[in-house]
């Protein structure tokens, strides 16, 4: 039924065309895929009409009437509502801290006792090599790398207090 | 189609046991639901049964609403799973009435005794609205549901996806099925839209 479409976008068969009409319909073709349907469309009257059904079809789907539910929708619905429940949850929602101060933003090996005391005690060892004059340059850096977990905790664990001091709920709802 | 931001900041305050919120959302999305129900059911018990059940369940359940995602999406698959649901244990009556043809052509009638007067071209638009509510409830539940949420609801795509959680192929390929399955209806039953 259709054919000499000319140029760039190559020749598209009826049923080919029939079985992309809807992706055309729904604008979900990419621009050459629906230049292809368009150019048939226009030569092809069978592809046209099936177009101009689904069109058609799609235009009355769009325009089904509207229900209306009974006026005391609202209030039988609003009236189940678990409002003191929310407002109980509410409390400890408030009391919440900002989320790089919650405990788990910290990576696990780092809060992990081994990793924390052992790098306190090799900072230890560092400073104390350092105050005797037998230490090898830069020990004084790995002393503060040493004290870099058990810092990072102890901070975010002031922080997370001070937050939830600060953030405790002021409505008292 | 539903403003997701302002949604979330609705949500956020129902966490908070505002019920001007709960208020809110219900203004938002009581008629979108209302109507899903009563096109998967086709009577105005069921819908306003199913539907209040439906917000009742979402506004319990607001704790476990991941805010990553559209409430919109959310709350519409609460409502597909609670209306195919409830077809489902329903199904033996509702095959009995379809049979019988009672509840409907009643229905049918009282709306068309309704519309008095009125010019050819309006009237007939009626005629094919009417032909094509009965043709979509009897579609399979899963096609008439998503039939609903793309046109009467006028959903995206990716929104259903969401909602229903489906690949969006499928959704595409279901809603066009489903469109085919119309037309194959009215065909048969020689109604002309």
């Amino acid at each position: 039924m259709n054919d000499q479409h000319s140029g760039k976008f190559p020749h598209l068969d009826c049923a080919e065309c029939e079985r992309r009409l809807q992706d055309y319909l729904d604008g979900g073709l990419a621009k050459p895929e629906s230049m292809q349907i368009f150019l048939h469309v226009r030569e092809c009257a069978r592809c046209a009409a099936e177009l101009k059904r689904l069109e058609d079809l799609v235009a009355l789907l769009e325009a089904l009437p509207a229900h209306e539910p009974p006026r005391d929708f609202d209030a039988r619905v609003l009236a189940a509502v678990p409002y003191a429940s929310y407002r109980a949850m509410a409390r400890l929602r408030r009391a919440r801290v900002p989320v790089f101060l919650e405990a788990d933003r910290l990576p696990a090996w780092i809060r992990s006792p081994a990793v924390r005391y052992g790098g306190l005690a090799a900072a230890a060892v560092a400073a104390a090599a350092a105050v005797t004059d037998l230490a090898p340059a830069g020990v004084l850096a790995i002393a503060a790398v040493g004290l870099v977990p058990e810092a990072a905790t102890l901070l975010q664990g002031l922080g997370r207090r001070v937050a939830l001091a600060v953030g405790q709920p002021r409505n008292g709802a | 189609m539903f403003d997701r931001r302002a949604d979330l900041k609705t949500i956020r305050r129902c966490k908070l046991g505002e019920e001007d919120a709960f208020q809110e959302i219900l203004a938002r999305y009581r008629a979108p639901i209302y109507n899903l129900c009563w096109r998967m059911t086709r009577n105005d018990e069921d819908a306003r049964d199913l539907a209040q059940e439906i917000f009742i369940k979402t506004f319990t359940l607001l704790d476990r609403f991941d805010e990553q995602f559209a409430f919109s999406s959310w709350l519409f698959r609460i409502a597909t799973n609670h209306c195919i649901d409830h077809l489902r244990r329903h199904r033996l009556r509702f095959l009995s009435v379809e049979r019988d043809g009672g509840g409907d052509d009643e229905e049918a009638e009282m709306q068309i005794a309704a519309v008095g007067p009125e010019p050819d071209v309006e009237l007939e638009r009626r005629e094919a609205l009417e032909r094509l509510e009965e043709v979509i409830g009897e579609l399979p539940p899963h096609y008439r549901v998503i039939t609903l949420l793309r046109h009467d609801q006028q959903l995206s795509y990716e929104e259903i996806a969401e909602s229903l959680r489906l690949p969006l192929g499928t959704v595409k390929a279901r809603i066009h099925r489903a469109r085919n399955m119309i037309q194959q209806l009215l065909a048969a039953r020689k109604y002309d839209i």
